[in-house]
C-alpha cells in the first residue's frame, strides 16, 4: 500500500515537471531593437501568462475563447488566463519575485491594470518598457490624447498600452425610481429626500474611491484647481468642505451610515435587493451584463451626470522579469486590433469602449462598428462623453482616501 | 431516575444532531438554487426565471473548473498522505515520551495555526523562491503542509498519549519482524487517529487560498481560487455552481469516514489529552 502510494508520488513528479522549454524572450531590451516579425517569430509555438480579474465569465470567455483562439490559430501561442480577484496579487507576485532576485523567470507575462497598481509597478521598476513603437497596432493608439497618455496622472511613458477606456456612470431602477439625481448637487438632496436608500463603497474601494472625488470635485467648485501636483494648502481647503458634506450626509444614508459596504460588488447585491435605489460603476457597461446575467433587474437604467463624471483609461503591462516578453508582445498586439476592439465593444461580450482610434482602423472595422447597438439600458459612451471630467494624480487619489477613512470612515 | 436521564441525554443528542444538519445544509440550499437562477430579487420567494447558464459556464473549458477539480483532489491527497507521514511519528514522539523542549516543539507545531497565514506568506514565498519551489505544484502541496500539519501531529499525539507501547513489545517477543508489529498491532490501534487527522489535513489543504495564490503564482488554479474570483464580483450564479462542486469531495470524505468521527471514537477521546 505504501509502497504503491510513493510510487505514485514519484510518477507525478515527473508528470509535474515543466515541459520542454521553448524560446526565452525574457531580454526585453533585445526584443526594443527587433523587427516585428521577428518578434512573431521568437513568439511562435511559446505560451503568455495573462492575470487579470477573474469576476466575469463574459470577460473570461472573451479572453480565452476570441482572443485565446487568435494566439493559438494565427501565432500558435498558449494563452493561459489566470484569473484575479484583486489586481494587486499580481502585483505582489511581481514584488516579490523582485525582492527575491527572480529578474528573468517571472511567473506573470501580463497584467490588466491602472491607477494605483500601475504607479507601484512603475516606480518600482517592475515594469518591461520602451517596446510600444515595435508594436503595428500601437499605430492606432493617440498618444496624443492626455487621458490615454496619462494613467491617473502618472505619464505611461512606454510602460503599458491602453485597453479600454471607461466612464463613471450611475444607474436606477425604473420600477422604484421615477426620476434620479442627476448631478452631485441633486444627489445630496435626494439623500435627505429618501433616507437610507443610497450608500457607497468604503475607500479604498476602487468605485467608492471615485465617488468620494465626484464629492470632492463638486466642493472644489469644479475640478480645474486640482490639476497638477499634490497641493496641500488647496487639499486641506476642499477635504474640509469634502468631509462635512460626507458627514452631513451620512445619517440618511443606509443602515445609518454605520456601515458602508466593503466592495462594489457588496453594493450591486444591496441595489439588486431593493436595500439601496442607486448605485454607479466605473465601468458603465456593466449594468447591460448585468441585467443579462440577471444580477441586477431588467428595468435598471444607466445615467451620467450633467456636472460631469470621471473617466480613465485601463491597460495591459508586461512585468519586467516576464520570460515569455515577445508572446506577451503578440498578445498586446492582438488586443489593440480592430477586431479585438470591435469584438470587446459589442454588448453581448463585453460593451467595453475601445481605446484605440476607431477613425484610424481599416474601412470594413469602422464598419462594423457603426454597427454596434449599444445595450439599450447603458448608457452610450458618447453621450457620457459629453460631460467628461479627468483623473486626479495617484498623490491627490491616495491623500483623499486617507482623509475619508479618517475623517468619515472613523 | 437513570431512564429519565438517559431520555433526556437522547433528545438532547437527537436535538443538537438536528440543529447541526440544518445549519450545515440550511446555508447550502439557497447557494443550489442560485446557481440554477437568472436572477433572484428580494421579495422574490424564489427565482422568476431558471437558467443552466451557471453550470454549462462551470462546466466549460473556459472555466477549467474540470481541471481545477482533479488538481485540488490531488494535491489535498498527497499534502495529507505526506501530513500522515510526518504527523504519525511526530505525534508518537509527542504523545509517548518527555523530553527537554517539548513545550517549545509544541508551541512550533501549533503557530501556523496561531499566526495568521497572510502575516508569513510573503515571507514563506520569497524562501520558496529561492528554493525555486514557487509557481510549481509540488511548492503548494509543501506549503500546504504548514497548516495541515498542526491538526496530523495534534490528534496523533492525543492517540499515542493513550496509547499502551507494550502490546508492540510483546507481539515482538512472539517474533514479529518491525514491519509486521506496525502492521499488524500499531496500525489498528492508531487507524481512528490517522483517519481523523487526514480527514483535517485533506479539508485544511483543501481550502487554502492565499497560499496556494502566492506559492503557485496564480500557475497552480486551485478551486478556492475560481470559487473566490466569483464569490468577490457577486456572480451568485457561478458562485453557486462552482461552490456545489466544491463541497462534493468533502461530503464524500465525511460520509466515507462518518463512523469514526462519533464521540465513542477512540481519535476524539484523546484529544487534548497530550
Amino acid at each position: 500500500m505504501r509502497h504503491l502510494l510513493m510510487k505514485c508520488l514519484l510518477a507525478s513528479t515527473v508528470m509535474m515537471a515543466p515541459a520542454a522549454t521553448f524560446a526565452d524572450t525574457a531580454d526585453g531590451d533585445a526584443l526594443n531593437n527587433m523587427s516585428w516579425d521577428e518578434v512573431v517569430e521568437l513568439a511562435r509555438g511559446g505560451e503568455v501568462n495573462w492575470f487579470l480579474w477573474g469576476g466575469s465569465d463574459n470577460i473570461n470567455q472573451y479572453v480565452t475563447e476570441f482572443i485565446g483562439g487568435i494566439l493559438s490559430d494565427e501565432y500558435d501561442i498558449t494563452l493561459n488566463r489566470v484569473g484575479l480577484s484583486d489586481t494587486v496579487e499580481a502585483v505582489n507576485i511581481v514584488l516579490g519575485e523582485k525582492e527575491s532576485g527572480v529578474t528573468d523567470a517571472g511567473s506573470v507575462d501580463m497584467i490588466w491594470i491602472n491607477g494605483e497598481n500601475f504607479r507601484t509597478m512603475k516606480q518600482g521598476g517592475l515594469a518591461y518598457c520602451g517596446y510600444t513603437d515595435i508594436l503595428p497596432n500601437n499605430a492606432l493608439i493617440d498618444w496624443d490624447n492626455p487621458a490615454i497618455a496619462n494613467d491617473f496622472g502618472v505619464p505611461v511613458d512606454g510602460c503599458e498600452v491602453p485597453w479600454s477606456k471607461a466612464q463613471f456612470a450611475f444607474a436606477y431602477d425604473t420600477n422604484r425610481t421615477s426620476e434620479p439625481p442627476r448631478s452631485i448637487a441633486e444627489l445630496l438632496d435626494w439623500v435627505r429626500e429618501n433616507p437610507g436608500k443610497f450608500t457607497y463603497p468604503a475607500p479604498p474601494d476602487f468605485n467608492g474611491s471615485v465617488f468620494v472625488r465626484h464629492v470632492f470635485y463638486h466642493a472644489a467648485g469644479g475640478v480645474d484647481g486640482l490639476l497638477g501636483d499634490f497641493d496641500q494648502a488647496k487639499y486641506d481647503e476642499v477635504a474640509a468642505k469634502t468631509w462635512q458634506i460626507l458627514n452631513d450626509m451620512e445619517p440618511y444614508l443606509w443602515r445609518e451610515g454605520a456601515t458602508y459596504p466593503a466592495s462594489i460588488s457588496a453594493m450591486e447585491q444591496l441595489y439588486a435587493n431593493s436595500e439601496v435605489d442607486l448605485t454607479f460603476n466605473y465601468e458603465p457597461s456593466g449594468v447591460g451584463l448585468n441585467i443579462e446575467n440577471g444580477v441586477f433587474p431588467p428595468t435598471t437604467q444607466g445615467y451620467g451626470l450633467t456636472d460631469g463624471t470621471i473617466g480613465n483609461t485601463n491597460y495591459t503591462i508586461i512585468p519586467f522579469n516576464s520570460p515569455n516578453k515577445a508572446a506577451a508582445l503578440v498578445l498586446q498586439n492582438v488586443l489593440l486590433s480592430g477586431e479585438a476592439q470591435y469584438q470587446k465593444a459589442l454588448p453581448t461580450v463585453w460593451g467595453a469602449a475601445p481605446a484605440i482610434e476607431v477613425s484610424r482602423t481599416s474601412p470594413e472595422v469602422q464598419a462594423d462598428f457603426a454597427t454596434i447597438v449599444s445595450h439599450p439600458n447603458v448608457v452610450p459612451a458618447e453621450e457620457l462623453s459629453k460631460a467628461a471630467l479627468p483623473e486626479l494624480q495617484a498623490s491627490w487619489i491616495s491623500a483623499i482616501e486617507k482623509g475619508w477613512l479618517e475623517n468619515v470612515g472613523q | 431516575m437513570a431512564t429519565q436521564e438517559s431520555l433526556g441525554m437522547r433528545s438532547f443528542r437527537v436535538l443538537t444532531g438536528a440543529v447541526l444538519i440544518t445549519w450545515l445544509i440550511l446555508p447550502l440550499i439557497p447557494l443550489a438554487i442560485w446557481s440554477f437562477a437568472k436572477g433572484w430579487f428580494y421579495p422574490d420567494l424564489l427565482p422568476r426565471n431558471w437558467s443552466m447558464r451557471a453550470w454549462e459556464y462551470a462546466m466549460s473549458d473556459t472555466a477549467g473548473v474540470l481541471d481545477s477539480l482533479w488538481l485540488t483532489i490531488w494535491i489535498s491527497l498527497v499534502a495529507t498522505f505526506l501530513s500522515i507521514l510526518v504527523g504519525v511519528p511526530a505525534g508518537r514522539a509527542l504523545g509517548m515520551y518527555k523530553f527537554r523542549g517539548k513545550e517549545i516543539v509544541e508551541l512550533m507545531i501549533l503557530a501556523p495555526t496561531i499566526v495568521p497565514g497572510i502575516a508569513v506568506v510573503l515571507g514563506i514565498h520569497s524562501v520558496f523562491i529561492s528554493m525555486g519551489l514557487n509557481n510549481t505544484v509540488h511548492g503548494v502541496i509543501l506549503v500546504h503542509l504548514i497548516p495541515t500539519l498542526p491538526y496530523m501531529v495534534l490528534v496523533m499525539a492525543g492517540i499515542f498519549s493513550n496509547y499502551d507501547p507494550a502490546f508492540e513489545a510483546q507481539a515482538r517477543s512472539l517474533g514479529a519482524s518491525p514491519l509486521k508489529t506496525f502492521w499488524y498491532v500499531t496500525l489498528p490501534a492508531i487507524r481512528p487517529g490517522i483517519i481523523v487527522g487526514g480527514l483535517f489535513a485533506f479539508l485544511v489543504s483543501w481550502s487554502q487560498y492565499i497560499l496556494t495564490l502566492l506559492i503557485g503564482g496564480g500557475r497552480v488554479e486551485t478551486l478556492p481560487l475560481l470559487l473566490f474570483n466569483f464569490a468577490t464580483s457577486g456572480r451568485n450564479d457561478i458562485t453557486g455552481a462552482i461552490g456545489m462542486i466544491y463541497i462534493l469531495p468533502g461530503i464524500i470524505i465525511l460520509l466515507l469516514t462518518a463512523k469514526h468521527l462519533s464521540g465513542r471514537s477512540g481519535a476524539v477521546g484523546g484529544f487534548g489529552q497530550i
